[in-house]
């Protein structure tokens, strides 16, 4: 990783001047409407059981684990709360309803894959890429493990794999792109999900079909999508039947995380102005360092005459 | 039940191939075309149809539970896993406290009831997100209650597992399944409730068995939209009813009095039960005790009230088949007219006035006949026809 960090800065620095003229176009393309409709998943909570088959199909595969179906029935894992690790791209997690104690809700958390993720903005290599179709995926070949991802993004998904000393990668949903780049192919999850509480497609159409089921039955559904708008708006769906907040959802605005940090970068770049400081410095320092010299030369004249 | 009948037509296919090829809504009324179809001329290849839940398309045709077929065994999917057995007319029995056979054949066009299948893909359609395919169909249905009724949800509840190198095994006496129809339900006799806010009068007692078997009201009446959880935790103890309003079964029928008269119900004491008399004036001992109500008072509902006289219900020409207190009617008679035909005094007919001049030459002063007391009641005749007609057996004594 050393090297490749080495190798990286090194390039970095050569290719610093060379970026410049280029680096605005991302940050003009990161606004979220000019991003393709890609596909997404609509996840209804008020149909999830807590199951877990979710949990199992994504394991299976994926080869994360190899617990026999049987295992997921164990309910005491809802007893605490379990978030996403190297070995679990997708955890189901159990909600007390104050309402009705027989009805707790279940919330299947996973990568939301963001129309502008921020994971993929701060990867300095471009090993997380937002894909045409939706997904985030992640390159193993390109990462060089500074697991600035995980710190960027909001919703607390990429998982690092710490117990591999040598080969450690980031860990988190892939969309199953492989599955789904076949015709009629469905991520594991949904393809298991007895309940279909798990409806994949075009993110446009998933959204008017949420707006359909609030405007349905205004008394069940909260009249909010989470993800439409959430950090610029998510691959990923919720409706649910309760307020976001009591299911532990992150509170979002509909700012895209990587537009200040974009914009701020991008606009320095804008109009040759780092060049410009970068020259203005350079000739500063060389007047300084040139006076300076000039000033010490003179002393050392006096000394000599005196 | 939808599904069951779809599934009942896969079973039957192979052995008639044809069946299979009938439209589902092939029955006495024929819906037009574009209730289900987007195209006037769908083709068979091309069904246009339109996504559920169809407009106009929302009734199933009423069925009794006990019309519904006993079970079914839902294979659709059982390449995957092992066919369930679902024991069908157990649930249709136990949708009459909710909505009906629409709790699960939900959006039934008019005609057959349909099966699950009909409607709903083996395989999720793209082209269809609104629709669960035929797995998220059925375990919605299933799950809807029974994640609440009693909790479980793992496979083994309905999937039994399938053992390697043997083929499903059916159970060999269809009678488990078969009649285990909900128990009987011991319905209360009286509910006296307690309105706080209200002070003074308090209490509403409410006779449940009385508007049962009495006044004839169906269970249905008032439990509507139950759910299994409604009434039973998963220990299968019985949960008070809850009520959104309290009001929301009485006004329904008794729509004035909720509005405009709150002592209709409202009592400072528990009130007795409905008394003919006391309320009419108008004693049903004996002979009209097993009648209906509304054998006297057509008008359902809103009761209309009846003259006393006997004409008012019976032919001009009817006669008591046995013998009556007359004093019932308010005059008591003594032992040498109670020797007497009905109609030897009451020449034009029952409910007539008597005509006294055919015996006597002078009309006798039949006031001091009349009788303030009590009338004496002659005792309920073992068995009384009408009794059969109403909805429970219990007692009919109201006087």
């Amino acid at each position: 990783m050393d090297l490749n960090r080495r190798r990286f800065l090194q390039f970095l620095g050569a290719g610093a001047v060379g970026g410049i003229s280029t680096a605005v176009t991302p940050a003009e393309a990161s606004s979220v409407e000019n991003i393709s409709d890609g596909y997404g998943v609509l996840v209804d909570t008020t149909e999830c059981i807590g199951c877990r088959k979710c949990e199992f199909a994504c394991n299976r595969e994926h080869h994360l684990t190899d617990l026999p179906l049987e295992r997921y029935e164990d309910t005491s894992v809802f007893e605490t709360e379990r978030w996403l690790q190297a070995n679990a791209y997708t955890v189901v997690n159990r909600h007390p309803n104050p309402e009705n104690a027989a009805k707790p809700t279940f919330v299947k958390s996973q990568c939301l894959h963001c129309l502008d993720p921020a994971c993929a903005s701060a990867c300095l290599v471009g090993a997380l890429q937002r894909q045409e179709n939706g997904a985030v995926t992640y390159d193993a070949w390109k990462c060089m493990g500074c697991r600035y991802c995980m710190v960027a993004c909001p919703f607390q998904v990429p998982a690092y794999e710490y117990g591999n000393a040598l080969t450690p990668q980031v860990r988190k949903c892939t969309f199953c792109a492989s599955r789904t780049a076949q015709e009629g192919g469905l991520p594991a999850c949904v393809e298991m999900c007895p309940q279909n509480c798990l409806t994949y497609g075009k993110r446009s159409e998933l959204l008017a079909l949420a707006h359909e089921k609030i405007a349905g039955n205004p008394e069940l559904y909260q009249d909010h999508v989470y993800g439409e708008s959430e950090a610029g708006g998510t691959s990923w769906l919720y409706l649910a039947a309760r307020p976001f907040t009591e299911l532990k959802f992150q509170d979002i605005g509909p700012e895209p995380i990587p537009h200040l940090t974009e914009t701020i970068q991008h606009s320095i770049f804008k109009f040759g102005a780092l060049p410009l400081m970068l020259y203005g410095m350079l000739g500063a320092v060389m007047r300084i360092a040139k006076g300076g010299h000039g000033r010490h030369a003179e002393t050392t004249a006096e000394e000599e005459v005196s | 039940m939808k599904y069951l009948i779809v599934i009942a037509c896969v079973i039957t296919a192979s052995a008639f191939p044809s069946a299979a090829q009938e439209h589902p809504a092939a029955g006495a009324e024929v819906p037009a075309c574009i209730t289900c179809h987007v195209s006037e001329n769908p083709t068979e290849q091309d069904a246009a149809l339109k996504a559920c839940p169809r407009p106009n398309a929302e009734a199933a045709p009423a069925h009794e539970s006990s019309e519904s077929p006993d079970f079914f065994i839902l294979d659709k999917l059982s390449d995957i896993y092992v066919p369930v057995v679902f024991p069908h007319k157990l649930h249709a029995s136990m949708t009459e406290m909710g909505i009906g056979c629409e709790q699960c054949h939900h959006n039934n066009p008019p005609g057959p009831i349909l099966g699950c299948s009909a409607c709903h893909e083996t395989k999720p359609e793209q082209a269809n997100l609104k629709q669960p395919a035929l797995k998220g169909a059925y375990h919605r249905q299933c799950l809807g209650c029974h994640r609440e009724w009693d909790h479980e949800t793992d496979c083994v509840v309905c999937h039994a597992k399938r053992e390697p190198g043997h083929p499903v095994a059916l159970p060999a006496d269809s009678t488990d399944i078969m009649g285990m129809l909900h128990p009987n339900i011991e319905e209360p006799d009286i509910k006296v409730y307690k309105a706080e806010d209200m002070e003074g009068t308090p209490f509403v007692s409410f006779h449940h068995r009385e508007h049962v078997q009495l006044f004839g009201l169906k269970c249905t009446a008032c439990h509507q939209r139950e759910n299994c959880s409604s009434c039973h935790n998963s220990e299968q103890q019985a949960l008070p009813r809850e009520r959104e309003d309290p009001h929301q079964d009485c006004v329904r029928c008794h729509t004035e009095q909720v509005n405009n008269d709150c002592t209709f119900c409202h009592a400072e004491t528990e009130r007795p039960g409905f008394n003919h008399e006391q309320r009419t004036g108008f004693v049903l001992s004996t002979f009209h005790e097993g009648v209906t109500c509304t054998q006297c008072h057509p008008q359902k509902g809103a009761f209309t009230g009846q003259k006393p006289e006997c004409n008012a219900c019976h032919a001009a020409d009817w006669v008591p088949t046995k013998p009556i207190d007359h004093a019932v009617t308010g005059v008591a008679l003594d032992e040498t007219h109670a020797q007497l035909g009905c109609v030897d005094c009451h020449t034009g007919g029952i409910g007539t006035p008597a005509v006294c001049e055919a015996c006597h030459d002078e009309k006798p002063d039949i006031s001091k006949w009349s009788t303030n007391a009590a009338p004496v009641r002659v005792p309920a005749p073992e068995t009384s026809a009408p009794v059969e007609e109403h909805k429970g057996t219990g007692a009919k004594r109201y006087d």
